[in-house]
This record gives structure tokens, sequence and C-alpha cells, in this order.
């Protein structure tokens, strides 16, 4: 019945098709002049690769300062309501957390400490000090997503034993050839590496479990002498809870000194601060938008020259008696497949691109999803907004004048 | 003769060359942007610094940036006194503490320095004028540039930092650049009180000023031979060179904008080259008639090659004047040194000139093929 209702639809759409385009006209125009083809996608491919590779800075700036709270293996994150940025240190008291973990649908409730400014790692080759950033949790309670660290757990429970970034700065050391090491003064052992990176404002990471941190990093209170604060609570829903009830229940039960908030809301909050006010993230946008401007200017250049070209052939149509209306839609699906046969070659050069500047980059560059949808629609807008400015061409063509 | 008539040609058509002048307008401006954010970005590492009134720097041999700045023992500066060039020392100690907002309790890091008032220092005006009212206990003067979300910052408030009650005596313009969202400024002996486990006797950075006509290099040839290693000696134009190339790599900018620098003339080259060629191309017979009457190539040239410049000098005007907009725009949003300097002005108008001409020269060849013959 379905099966049946659908290809009745498309008949009627095929019916349709036919009655306003005996001749897939947009389609033969693309394909009339090979060469020119080649010229006209070439130009949209390099304005479409143009935003691809500025939104792909400011994507890879921004990704930087999300590479650990997205490997946070938990549905609900709680932090101190004083908390604006992740890597600056705002803790809250342990005793909340375990309040936390009585809340119902709460499956489980683990802290993650972190430190910035104490955590100060020796280069082993040349003996200069550079602050890293320290996480640290219960190896019984692991939190982190990152594999080497979840095949390293029985290391980490070990003495002064910690794992370190091995995509850390170069400044850092040969870090991969490290076993004994020294941290805020204390030796250390490198039990192992794992793969994370640096950001803008940090050069590299260290994970190690919580005892070590309270032992080489200190705890909390005036004297540090009490058991560390916790930087964030990240929490598990049972299953068969739904994650918004349990975070409405995890606000009612907590006071208002924390902020219970989605892993991704958490993840949204730092990206736009990041966007927005830190030093770099305006430039960055900037630096797309100008891309968006650029694109448009050479689209807008390609279909006009393309057009002013053909203007006797829709000249010629409109005396035949074809509305406006059938030309623009000749006009719109020809941008339309210009769009598509410049982005396919800029989408795949791009991937080399991006894999080649990423290790040179501060961020990761990855062309996800969510930027090639993205920048497709873009190129689409791009293409069809310049259409429709050079399309005053063809609407006000007088069949008169071409002969 | 030739620049006459290319205006006439611009005249001539309005309305097609106007949106020349549009095309290029956005690729001069462009261009401009980007060398803004490739040369500010860099800078901004020297922001606090271009403040500071000295010749020679000695920091920590650990010294990484400002805000990781380490610190060192004062008698390092005593012992540089002892160079005869030397004609003064002066102590700066900074750290980061938690500003918290008394009004609504909330917490935020601040980056703290604090200098020696008698020392003339800091020549930021703003500082040097409200300098003794620092003299009084647990006194801070704050950045302007500091974000709202630190909370009010008028005189007279009261806020705590690293737990102490600390009163804002004034308010100073610098910008906070890479230190973080806020700052303020105090005197060494506040510093200490705000930073209990700090001492006087270990400073963060030691800024020496030479006697009149000494060379920095080679006081600081003999202060790195006399100091241990555990100190650092940069001369004002070594630190400016460091700083530039630590940010420039920590950052990108290099790639990033460097990378949006020959994007940009490219695009203005293309756009340049559409605009051109297709306005030669109309005019096919007129450049056709002009040779058939006895015009050499070389006038029809000089035509074209006034035509490209005419029209990047007039988009040139508004794009500066766009460009200025921006930086100011950019300068408050991003709290980043980017400004306007006539450097940039004289490199920009060499680039776009260059390049109308280059795209003259490439568009022009049409122009020497066209036969009169054609015409009839």
């Amino acid at each position: 019945m379905i099966l049946h209702r659908g290809i009745a639809a498309l008949r009627v759409l095929n019916a349709r098709g036919l009655r306003l385009s005996p001749v897939p006209l947009a389609w033969r125009n693309l394909l009339s002049d090979r060469r020119r083809l080649a010229r006209s996608s070439a130009g949209i491919g390099f304005a479409a690769l143009l935003m691809m590779v500025e939104l792909g800075f400011r994507n890879g700036y921004i990704e930087s300062m999300l590479l650990v709270m997205r490997r946070l293996d938990g549905d609900i994150m709680l932090v101190s309501s004083q908390k604006y940025q992740f890597e600056r240190v705002a803790p809250f008291s342990r005793r909340q957390l375990y309040e936390a973990s009585g809340v119902r649908g709460v499956a489980s409730a683990r802290p993650l400490y972190l430190e910035r400014t104490a955590s100060i790692w020796r280069n082993p080759q040349n003996g200069r000090h550079f602050a890293v950033l320290t996480f640290a949790f219960d190896p019984d309670q692991p939190v982190l997503l990152i594999p080497e660290v979840q095949a390293m757990l029985p290391e980490l429970r070990q003495q002064d034993t910690i794992l370190m970034d091995r995509r850390a700065r170069s400044v850092l050391g040969d870090v991969a050839a490290t076993t004994d090491g020294e941290l805020s003064g204390k030796h250390i052992k490198v039990a192992g590496t794992f793969w994370l990176g640096p950001n803008f404002f940090n050069d590299g990471n260290i994970v190690m479990s919580d005892r070590n941190f309270f032992k080489l990093l200190g705890g909390s209170g005036r004297d540090r002498t009490d058991l560390p604060d916790v930087e964030v609570g990240v929490v598990k829903v049972q299953p068969g809870f739904a994650v918004a009830e349990v975070q409405r229940a995890l606000r009612a039960a907590m006071p208002p000194n924390v902020a219970v908030l989605t892993k991704q809301q958490l993840i949204d909050q730092e990206a736009s601060l990041h966007a927005k006010l830190s030093p770099v993230g305006p430039i960055f946008t900037a630096g797309a938008l100008v891309g968006f401007a650029v694109g448009i200017l050479i689209s807008y250049q390609i279909l006009f020259s393309e057009l002013s070209d053909q203007l006797a052939q829709y000249a010629t149509l409109k005396a035949m008696g074809y509305g406006n209306g059938y030309l623009v839609g000749v006009v719109l699906r020809q941008a339309a497949f210009y769009a598509f046969a410049g982005y396919l070659p800029a989408w795949a050069l791009c991937i080399g691109l991006f894999r080649y500047i990423s290790d040179i980059m501060v961020g990761p560059m990855q062309l996800t999803l969510a930027l090639t949808a993205q920048t497709l629609l873009l190129t689409l807008a791009m293409c069809m907004f310049a259409a429709l400015l050079a399309l005053r061409r063809v609407i006000t063509a007088d069949p008169a004048e071409v002969f | 003769m030739s620049t006459l008539l290319a205006w006439r040609i611009l005249l001539h058509e309005k309305g097609r060359n106007a949106l020349a002048v549009a095309g290029i307008f956005i690729a001069i401006l462009m261009i401009f942007l980007q060398l803004g954010f490739y040369a500010s970005v860099p800078r901004a590492g020297m922001l606090v610094y271009n403040q500071l009134a000295f010749d020679i720097m000695l920091t920590s041999s650990d010294y990484v940036f400002q805000e990781q700045s380490y610190d060192f023992p004062r008698q390092r500066l005593d012992q540089a006194l002892s160079i005869p060039d030397v004609a003064n020392v002066s102590p700066m100690y900074q750290g980061e503490a938690q500003w918290l907002n008394t009004t609504d309790r909330l917490r935020r890091d601040v980056f703290v320095m604090g200098f020696r008032l008698e020392d003339d220092s800091v020549s930021v005006p703003d500082i040097r004028r409200q300098r003794s009212l620092l003299r009084r206990n647990d006194t801070v003067l704050v950045d302007s540039m500091t974000l709202p979300m630190y909370g009010p910052q008028v005189r007279g408030h009261v806020v705590e930092i690293a737990d102490r009650a600390v009163e804002i005596a004034g308010t100073y313009l610098l910008g906070t650049g890479f230190l973080g969202l806020g700052a303020v400024v105090t005197s060494d002996l506040n510093f200490v009180r705000i930073f209990p486990r700090r001492s006087l006797d270990n400073v963060n950075l030691g800024l020496v000023t030479l006697k009149d006509g000494s060379d920095p290099g080679l006081a600081a040839t003999r202060l790195r031979s006399l100091l241990p290693p555990d100190t650092r000696v940069f001369t004002r134009a070594e630190l400016d060179a460091y700083e530039e190339t630590f940010w420039r790599k920590r950052t990108s900018t290099g790639l990033v904008f460097g990378f949006g620098v020959i994007v940009s003339i490219v695009v203005g080259m293309v756009i340049l080259y559409q605009t051109l060629a297709t306005q030669i191309i109309r005019h096919l017979p007129q450049y056709a008639t002009f040779k058939a009457i006895g015009y050499t190539d070389g006038f029809l040239q000089r035509v074209v090659l006034s035509l490209a410049l005419i029209t990047a000098g007039i988009a040139f005007v508004p794009a500066l004047a766009t460009a200025v907009m921006a930086y100011d725009k950019l300068r408050t949003l991003a709290r980043l040194p980017i400004e306007m300097t006539p450097a940039r002005v004289a490199v920009v108008l060499v680039i776009a000139l260059t390049m109308s001409g280059a795209t003259a020269l490439l568009a022009v060849s049409k122009v020497r093929r066209v036969d009169p013959a054609d015409l009839f």
C-alpha cells in the first residue's frame, strides 16, 4: 500500500518535472563547455575550501579547549557555580558529591581533581620548568574515557606514578622516552603516555591517581592538609532514568554553589566562552566571516559572467514563450550544480590538507560531519545568493536585443 | 592623456565600475584584517612590557611568558648595580589569585602586579597619576579592560583578592592581553600582603635602566657573565623578539593569518582580473579603433594600467576607513593591541597597487592581440 502510494507520488513528480523541463536544461548548460565547467567549479571549490579551512581553524582552536571534557565518562557534571572556565580551578566540597550519589536515579558520582598553577613539570632533557594541567581521579572510579589511561589503572595506583600526554608541546621534552621525571620539585615515575594534546593556554596534560594528587600537589584548606576538594563531579545516570529528570532531581538536592549541567551543556558553555571572551576566539570568527564574504564574491563573479555568456540563449528561450519563473528555476538549479561540482573536490582536498596542518596547528583540525554539512550549506547558500544577484540580467533580457 | 581616458572609461559605466570597486574594496579590507591579526596577536605578549621603563630585563631562567614567569633572588638586582653602565634597578612582582566579588559572591582569577612606588618603572599615565593612592594598605588599581563579570570596578568598592579584603583605589587603561580576563596593579608591599607566601626577596621581573649613552647589548653581555645561571638577561629588543616568536608559535598565527593574507591577495587579483578582462572585451571595438587611428600598444597598455590603478586607489580609501573601524571593534572584543600603523597603511597600499598593476599587465594581452581589421 505504502509502496503503491510512493510510486504514484513519484509519477506525479515525474510528470511535473517533464512538464516544467522537457530538457534538463541546467544540466546541459553545465556540461556544454567542459573547460568552463572546470574553471568555474575550481573557483567555487576554492571559495568552499577557504570557508572549510577558516572554520576549521576556528573549530580547532575551540576544540582544543574541550579535549578533556569530551572524554569525561558521565551524563551529568557537577561543577562549582563559580566555575567560568573549565581549566580555572574552582572546586566544591566533596561532601556535596557524596550527597549527590544519594539522589534517585544516580548510578555513580565520581570526583575529578584538577590543578593548573602548582603542577610544574621539569623538562627532563634541558631542565626547564613548565606549568602543566594535572587531572586526577580514584583509579577504582575512573572518569576519563582515554583508552591508554583505562588500560594503565594498575600502574596509576602505584606511589608517585603519573601518565604523561605524549601530544604535549615539544618544549616539555621527549616525553615518550622519559621514565623518571620531576613534578613540582618531587621525583615521579612516568608509567606511560596517553594521547590528548595541548591547547592555547596549556602545554600538556598529566593524569594521576587521587592519592598521588594529594601527596604531590597537596589538599585543600588553609594548610592544604584536608583531602582535596572536587573539581568536577562526574555523574552517571542509572539505566531507565532520563538524564533531564535526574538533572532536575540533582538541582533540587544540591545547594546553589554547585551547578548541575549535562555533559553537553558544560561543553557548550565552554565553547561559547572561548568563541566570545577569550582573546583569539573573535579573531578566528572574523576570519571565517571573511571567508564567506569572499566566497560570495567569487561565486557571483563566476555566475554573472556565465549568465552574460548565455544571455542570447536565455533571451531566445524567452522569445519562445518560457516565463521568467522557468528561467529563474534553470539558473538556480545551475547554481546548485556548481555548488556541488565545486564542493566535492574541495572537500576531498580538505581531508588531506587538514591532516597535514593538524600537526602544526594548535588545535585538532577535523573535517567533522557537522563542518561538512555546515560548509556544504554555506556553499549552496553562497551560490544561490550569488545567482539571485546575477539573475537580474536574465530577467531583464530583451529577446529583441539579441538579434 | 592615457590617465584621462581611463578616468572617462570609469565614469562612463558608473554602475559596473562601482561593482568592481566594491570587489576590490573587500579584497583590500581582507588584507588589512588578516595583516592586522597576523601582526597584532603576537604583540599582545609585550602589552604590559611596553609600558615598563627598562633597557634590560632580568627574569628567572625558567621564564616562559609573563603569566608563567617564575621568580629569582632579588640579590641579582643588587649584583647588577655593580656594573658601571647600570643606572637603576627595580623589582616587579606578579602572581595570580582569586578575586571575590563581594556583592554576588562570584570568584574569578585575577592577575596581580606589584611594583615599588618610589621607582619610576610604570609609564601608564593613569597609574603614575594614582600611584600615591597605593601607599595605603590593601589598595589596588584595576585595569578598566577587566570584564564586567568581575563585578563593579569603581573607586572605593571593596573586593577580596586571595581572601584578603582590598579596596579599589582607581582604574587604569592598559589591557589584559593574554594574562586572563582581569588584572590589577598594586605596590610591592600590598603585593606581599595579598600573597603571604611570597616575599620581597624573590622577584619575578627585574627592570634595569642604563646610564645615558651605554650600549644595552654590551651591558647585557656583562650581566650574563656576572649573574649565575638562575637568571636570564634580555635586552628590550631581545625580549621583543622572544615574545613575538613565542606567541606566533603558540597561537599558530603565522600559519592561520599568513594563509589569510596570501588568500586575500590571490582573491583580490582574481576579482580585478575578471573586471578588467570583461571591461576590455566589451570595449574591444573602441581599442581596435584606437589602434587603427594609430595609437600604439604602449598607449593602450597605459590606459588599462591607469584603469586598474585608479580602481584600486578608489577602493583603498573606504577599505582603510572600514579597517580602522573593524580594528576598533576587535580591540574591545578581543582585548588585543590591534592598531593601524602608518607602516601597515603603506604596505597594504603598495600591495594593492602592485596587485592591480600585475593584473592589468595580465589582462592587457587581450588588447595587444586586437586586430583593427577584425572590427569591420
